[in-house]
């Protein structure tokens, strides 16, 4: 905002001094003065902004009729000058947001003005959400903006997309830009799924854009491929030194458990299972070795001698309800010359799963200081320190014996979790559990250690010259530091740790990522009608990454956790790698009488990862609105208060791929060392015509108030193709190596964005408003390799279907006669053995077709309510949990009950559950989880978030010299509709060499779900 | 006029930036790798070639070749595996399920390339005479086993085909790649063509390197005889075969075991009876609980303990390996069977050859030609061609320091039968088995189904996304 400051026109001299109007402008909401707002005359030329006090005086001629008082946020007022000499003015906050100023790269733009496709957050929308990055708030907030949460671990990765994937296997993800320093989001922690974005307090933040379109976002040239998402945090105003805390409190709910078999369903299930594979072996003895297997009595061949088996529920031992604290505290304030925002704060959160939570401080300064008329320095700067215990099994969780979240519901139910002494039952020394689930999970969790700790830096400073009226330079300069230190230790008692007598892992590295950049800002109006606003800059950002890590075992006893206590190293490892960018650009706009505008935009950018004679490209873009509301011929269409057409095409490249992909490789790598040599490998096929994988993107808008803003939004439609993409293409594995990033291939991403804000009920006090948006995508792969119809190694990605196209073998239910599991082969006639790939079929595509949210806020005096839903529609995805819970007895860990009552028991059934089938395969057959058994619809409407605020009356308040109290609760992930069988919908399924074999693609097996928070929380403000 | 002078100004600015741009165009945006090496100057020195070989030699430690598959899989894809579905691993290849077969075409090939581009190399860098004959020829010892692997997984053998599922032998590729430009998409080449390369290869290593070294973790000259007197075996030239076992056998590499010392031989941390080993030394390499062959096939962790449960003892001898085991009284190798532990499931009696023996859980050397094996080719291939005096020398010495008793008058069917059945008794859970059936063209009896030699599983099939990406490439009958 303090760009808004510096870029508000000095209005001219006076020209005639036939009076003086003094006043105050101050803010209805609380009273307080609003300085540096606008107040001019309307239709002319002069104007004055406020003082701190928010005080202005103004000579205006005698035959000045309006007044025209404006400040960012507030809606602006005409007053009638009349006879007056004084005139207050009380502001309010604006209803529509066309009076905004939003942020649109190096600079600042009124949003009526704003030529391409930009959606804005406000901080106030996500403020005291239980979450701990703000990427995580967004979700369903902005139309076309796609947020899935890879996994529930607090301050866990999240995925953004904006206007769908248009990469297949190079980056998705957006830039990120805070107070203009251009983020590092990589998760370089192995141990727990780390978010970089989670260094900010969400609180902190005043306000959030995004650029959609490849129009604006070009002026970030070949970062910009997928968006930009501009975070810009709050900043102090002149004025009395305000004091707010802020406490808020909550739990986080334990997820209802999986219906699971009882020891004695179980056991049924898997004698059926073995006695199904041998027939001819009579049932007793299938009943003693499948007991004896199960480490029972081999002997309690009669269903009454085994009713006694007790049954022991793991889940609820894994999950938990765990607790969230957050404490802040922010100051802000100044004078004209300096102002400040100081804020601190604390959030500790538990994940749902034992052992699993987040905590962190940070700490933020933003300062403001004004040197003179022409200099204006700003500095910013956010420490932040975070732990986070993690997961067993990586980052995300993942299908490892020994993880909670997977095999809580799968260890075989007669397993004890406790000795009679309190002990742990099943330890590797006493030979483990029964079954194939053979580590006591809770053991694990508690005594295996998984952290991670992220320190984190970001800062910036920057001087702003006004060189002339109109013409301002800036010179920025910012870095975001990060190191981050992990330990993995592996108990000596646990199974991990067992053989080694303890495994001690630790890991730390920091990435340096620095940028700067110059900026001349030119905006002038002419003969009142003509404004000219022009950029130009350069900018250079160099970002490096450094790791070590080592690995050590035997550990004298399991009090020792550190790796200077192993007795034997194991191994050491390190990293470095970085890249470097630099370009200019430019960018001129052009307004006629706030009619029509124009933009063009340039920037020529560089990359350090491409081919020698493929580092840099140019990105222009041009685009052009038209506000119709503006022409005379609509003036007196009243109804309509706002109406502008917007068109756009622009370029933007995308460079989210391995630093060193370009170039031919030899290294060392992990495992190459043979009789005390250390070997090397070629690690990278070289490639020296790497370049950019190109975005264009031909965008056209509407944007509408109407009713006095009672109705107001946008429309949008949009065309986006990514060609030449960076493809990680496959090769044959003939050449030593499988695959190779190279320019081939398009995908074209389609949409349609709606987003409307209505004011149903303004009645006195009461009000209710609803914000609802939605965004319909169509997502294609128009091009791959020649004439290839499908990328090799990737089922999921053919020509002319979504990127994450779902191809397996058709399942074709059970035989009745016979119990087995049956699939359709190429011709649609029932087999048993599909071949591969020749009888795969598309069946769907976890590509979400359609998603958004829908708000509504109710406010009476000081009450206020905010129902907010988010959906998702169209996704088709692998519910590999399920799959793994549906064995019925096929291998020796447990399944679903519901499974389990629905399987083929005699010929004749009518199921889609099979009969149990020891090895889950009849002979000459697939398995019976194979196939398109457990894809599952995965759309969803989720009652995200129910909030309800009061607001203390000022008069109760004022006794106690507060100047605000604020009372709040919120609900997060309150309900979920769907049809998928899982846990929780939404889950992170991204094309990953080494995810699910049958898709080509992560999967939800073992991923810690999200959870349902409740807070409470108070704020005070003096 | 001001408009002018701002429009001068920006164009200054603009024209310094690009200029400062431009000018340190290169430099600005350089920023060198620091663990990496620029693969077209990387094998320019006679230690970065050495180290690119010993990286090929510790490939064979991979998974997917000697680590587990190619000594396990032998084993549960024949007739002298069960598994016991402790872990549920290869559970599917003991009953032949289509697809669950050998995967070892990635890192032969990956081998491979880098084995030419040394190759490349040692003509290319400058390299004492002795050091380059020594680099080739391990590098063709290693070429050639890693093309013989691929041969006995996805081809048929020379001796032993089904002529309605051959679609030939492998891809065969002799020059190394290190750019784009030089991927290609290679069909398969015969079987013959192959097998003429390995052979070449073979000859040229035992040329190339000296008889014996005292430690068998490198290719010698005495173990590339070793190797070709098996591939002759493969190949049905029983002259060779015999010819090659005896020079391996008079190179001194790897000692023949007595009677006294044999069971001490498989508990000593290298094999006394290596011609080839490969060496698992540094923690770091450690295959771990869930795949090594130790874990595999025993759930024990030390002989004799039944108390501690170690890995999942996935893959036992079938009732019909322990039959024949427990045919005649007294054979020592009964030493290499005990019951495990119940900590999986029920104990079952499993293999202990691969049992901890440097000291360290799932570590174990993998011996991949041992003295043994010499004698037993021998005594096939002089069987085969008519000598059957001396085939009937070679097996006694095989069953006599078993701790069996000497055979006489043997001749014809039974004389073979019983060669087999001392190889199969002998080198078994050593990654024979199904290789010694397939090349001899014989079905694989076991329960529940007798797997005929004319089935087309028989063969492994090549990796999906290999005929996906490759349109020359044929995948093998039935898949």
């Amino acid at each position: 905002m303090f760009l808004t400051l510096l870029f508000t026109f000095t209005y001219g001299q006076v020209l005639a001094q036939n009076k003086t109007i003094t006043g105050k402008v101050t803010s209805k909401d609380d009273g307080t003065a609003i300085p540096g707002a606008t107040v001019r005359v309307k239709n002319g030329t002069i104007g004055s902004q406020t003082d701190v006090e928010g005080k202005y005086k103004l000579e205006v001629p005698t035959d000045a009729k309006q007044l025209e008082i404006s400040f960012i946020g507030m809606a602006t007022k005409v007053v009638e000058i009349g006879n007056q000499s004084e005139i207050n003015i009380a502001l309010s906050a604006e209803d529509t947001d066309l009076n905004e100023v939003i942020v649109v790269g190096y600079s600042v733009q009124e949003k009526r003005e704003v030529t391409g496709s930009v959606s804005s957050v406000k901080g106030s929308v996500i403020e005291n959400l239980p979450v701990q990055s703000f990427d995580r708030a967004l979700q369903g907030r902005a139309a076309g903006v796609l947020v899935q949460s890879a996994n529930g671990v607090p301050g866990g990765a999240v995925n953004i997309r904006i206007r769908g994937t248009g990469s297949i296997t190079a980056g998705n993800e957006p830039l990120y830009i805070v107070d203009g320093v251009q983020m590092n989001n990589s998760n370089n922690a192995s141990f727990s799924s780390n978010n970089p974005l989670s260094f900010l307090n969400p609180n902190d933040i005043e306000s959030i854009d995004i650029i959609k379109d490849a129009a604006a976002a070009a002026i970030y040239g070949a970062q910009a491929g997928n968006g930009v998402v501009l975070v810009t945090t709050k900043k102090g105003k002149a004025g009395n030194t305000k004091f707010n805390l802020n406490y808020y409190k909550g739990i986080n709910e334990a997820l209802p458990n999986l219906r699971v078999l009882n020891s004695q369903q179980y056991l049924q299930a898997r004698y059926e299972a073995v006695q199904n594979r041998n027939p001819t072996v009579a049932a007793n003895d299938v009943w003693s070795s499948v007991l004896g297997a199960s480490r029972l009595d081999p002997t309690l061949l009669t269903e009454a001698q085994r009713a006694g088996i007790p049954t022991y529920d793991w889940q609820k031992e894994a999950f938990k309800t765990g607790m969230i604290d957050n404490y802040e505290v922010t100051l802000s304030g100044g004078s004209d010359k300096t102002t400040f925002y100081l804020s601190g704060s604390y959030t500790q959160q538990d994940a749902a799963v034992r052992n699993v939570d987040f905590n962190r401080f940070t700490t933020r300064l933003n300062v403001t200081h004004k040197v003179n008329n022409k200099l204006t320095i700003e500095n910013s700067i956010n420490i932040s320190s975070s732990a986070q215990r993690g997961t067993f099994g990586g980052p995300n969780g993942g299908s490892f014996l020994g993880s909670p979240v997977f095999s809580s519901p799968l260890i075989l139910p007669f397993n004890r979790i406790y000795n009679e002494d309190g002990s742990y039952f099943g330890t590797p020394a006493s030979g483990g559990l029964a079954g194939i689930l053979g580590q006591n999970i809770i053991m694990n969790s508690d005594y295996n250690i998984i952290k991670n700790t992220n320190n984190q830096v970001v800062g910036n400073i920057a001087a702003n010259y006004k060189i002339m009226d109109g013409l301002l330079f800036r010179g920025f300069a910012g870095m975001d530091f990060r190191y981050f230190k992990g330990t993995n230790f592996s108990d000596p008692r646990t199974a991990d740790g067992v053989g080694v007598n303890g495994r001690v892992r630790e890991e730390s590295g920091q990435n340096t990522n620095f940028i700067t950049n110059y900026t001349l800002n030119y905006d002038k109006t002419f003969n009142t009608v003509h404004r000219i606003t022009a950029l130009a800059g350069a900018e250079y950002r160099s970002d490096i990454r450094e790791d070590i890590n080592l690995s050590g075992i035997g550990v004298p006893t399991y009090q020792f956790n550190t790796a200077n206590s192993t007795a034997t190293p194991e191994g050491t490892g390190g990293l470095w790698t970085g890249f470097k960018r630099a370009g200019i650009f430019g960018s001129l706009k052009y307004a006629y009488n706030k009619k029509y505008f124009a933009s063009v935009i340039m920037r020529y950018d560089g990359s350090s990862r491409f081919g020698e004679n493929f580092k840099y490209g140019i990105f222009p873009s041009i685009s052009a609105g038209w506000a119709i509301s503006e022409e005379s011929f609509m003036k007196n269409i009243t109804v309509i208060n706002q109406l502008k057409l917007r068109g756009s095409y622009g370029q933007t490249g995308n460079d989210q791929i391995g630093n060193f992909d370009s170039r031919g490789l030899y290294g060392p790598s992990t495992g190459f060392t043979y009789n005390g040599l250390a070997g090397i490998v070629p690690t990278a096929l070289g490639n020296s015509a790497l370049k950019w994988e190109k975005n264009t993107t031909i965008d056209l808008g509407i944007d509408y108030a109407l009713f006095e803003g009672r109705i107001a939004g946008s429309f949008g439609v949009y065309q986006r193709t990514n060609s030449d993409l960076l493809l990680n293409r496959s090769i044959p594995q003939t050449s030593g190596f499988s695959s190779i990033t190279s320019n081939i291939g398009e995908v074209v991403n389609k949409g349609f964005e709606v987003e409307v804000t209505t004011v149903n009920v303004k009645y006195k006090d009461f009000s209710w408003k609803t914000s609802f948006n939605i965004a319909l995508i169509e997502n294609r792969v128009t091009k791959l390799n020649g004439a290839d119809t499908v990328l090799p190694g990737d089922n999921s990605v053919r020509l002319n279907y979504p990127i994450g196209t779902n191809y397996t073998f058709k399942y074709a239910g059970v035989n009745p006669a016979l119990g087995r599991a049956m699939w359709y082969d190429n011709n649609g006639n029932i087999t048993y053995t599909p071949r591969d790939p020749a009888d795969r079929v598309i069946i769907g595509s976890d590509f979400a077709t359609s998603m958004g949210g829908l708000r509504n806020t109710f406010a009476y005096k000081g009450l206020e309510l905010d129902v907010f839903f988010q959906y998702e529609f169209g996704r088709q995805a692998l519910n590999s949990q399920g799959s793994f819970m549906s064995e019925n007895g096929g291998r020796a860990f447990n399944s679903l009950a519901d499974i389990y009552e629905r399987r083929w028991l005699k010929p004749g059934d009518i199921t889609d559950v099979p009969r149990p089938f020891d090895n889950r395969a009849e002979l000459r057959s697939i398995s019976y989880n194979s196939g398109s058994r457990f894809f599952e619809d995965a759309s969803y409407i989720r009652l995200k978030q129910v909030s309800l605020s009061y607001m203390l009356p000022t008069n109760w308040i004022s006794v106690v010299k507060l100047s605000s109290v604020r009372l709040y609760a919120t609900a997060l992930n309150l309900l979920t509709f769907t049809k998928w069988g899982g846990v929780d919908p939404e889950f992170v399924s991204s094309p990953n060499p080494g995810g699910d074999p049958v898709t080509g693609r992560n999967n939800n097996t073992g991923v810690v779900p999200q959870t349902r928070n409740y807070t409470f929380g108070i704020q005070i403000g003096f | 006029m001001k408009i002018k002078n701002i429009v001068l100004k920006t164009t200054r600015v603009l024209a310094i930036s690009g200029l400062l741009l431009s000018g340190a165009c290169s430099s600005l945006l350089d920023v060198q790798p620091r663990q990496s090496i620029d693969s077209a100057t990387a094998l320019s020195s006679p230690e970065a070639v050495k180290s690119a070989l010993a990286a090929c030699y510790a490939r064979l430690r991979n998974t997917r070749s000697y680590g587990r598959d190619l000594i396990a899989i032998p084993e549960a894809l024949s007739d002298n595996g069960f598994a016991t579905g402790k872990s549920g691993r290869l559970v599917s290849e003991n009953i032949n399920t289509p697809y669950t077969h050998f995967a070892n075409w990635q890192v032969s090939y990956q081998s491979i390339i880098q084995l030419n581009l040394v190759i490349e190399a040692t003509e290319k860098t400058v390299l004492t005479a002795d050091l380059k004959k020594q680099v080739a020829g391990e590098a063709k010892f290693l070429r050639a086993l890693f093309y013989f692997d691929l041969m006995r997984a996805f081809a048929y053998d020379p001796n032993a085909i089904v002529a309605s599922n051959n679609k030939g032998g492998v891809p065969l590729i002799l020059t190394g790649v290190l750019d784009i430009g030089q991927v290609t998409s290679p069909a398969r080449a015969s079987i013959d063509e192959v097998y003429t390369q390995i052979i070449k290869d073979l000859t040229e290593a035992i040329a190339a390197l000296p008889a014996r070294a005292n430690i068998p973790h490198n290719a010698t000259g005495g173990g590339a005889m070793a190797l070709l007197s098996r591939v002759y075996l493969y190949k049905g030239d029983w002259a060779n075969a015999a010819k090659f076992a005896t020079d391996a056998l008079a190179s001194r590499q790897g000692t023949f075991a007595s009677n006294a010392s044999y069971v001490a031989s498989w508990r000593a941390s290298v094999n006394p009876e290596s011609m080839f080993e490969v060496l698992f030394f540094n923690v770091s390499e450690n295959i771990g609980v869930n795949e090594s062959l130790q874990t595999t096939f025993t759930t024990l962790t030390a002989l004799g303990n039944r108390t501690t449960t170690g890995g999942f003892g996935d893959l036992v001898p079938a009732t019909e390996l322990l039959a024949a085991l427990e045919s005649e009284p007294g054979d020592l190798r009964r030493n290499f069977y005990e019951l495990g532990t119940a900590g999986r499931g029920t104990a079952r009696i499993e293999c202990t050859k691969f049992l901890a023996k440097n000291g360290t859980q799932n570590l174990d050397n993998i011996p991949l030609i041992r003295v043994s094996e010499m004698y037993l080719n021998r005594a096939e291939a002089l069987a085969m061609s008519g000598n059957e005096a001396g085939a009937l020398t070679d097996l006694n010495a095989i069953r006599t320091r078993a701790g069996l008793t000497a055979r006489t008058g043997l001749t014809g069917a039974a004389l073979m039968t019983e060669i087999l059945k001392q190889r199969r008794l002998e080198l078994a859970f050593e990654g024979h088995r199904w290789f010694d059936l397939k090349r001899r063209g014989a079905d694989v009896v076991k329960a529940p189904a007798t797997l005929a030699f004319s089935d087309y599983r028989v063969l492994a099939n090549i990796p999906v996304r290999e005929i996906q990406v490759n349109p020359n490439l044929v995948q093998n009958v039935g898949y």
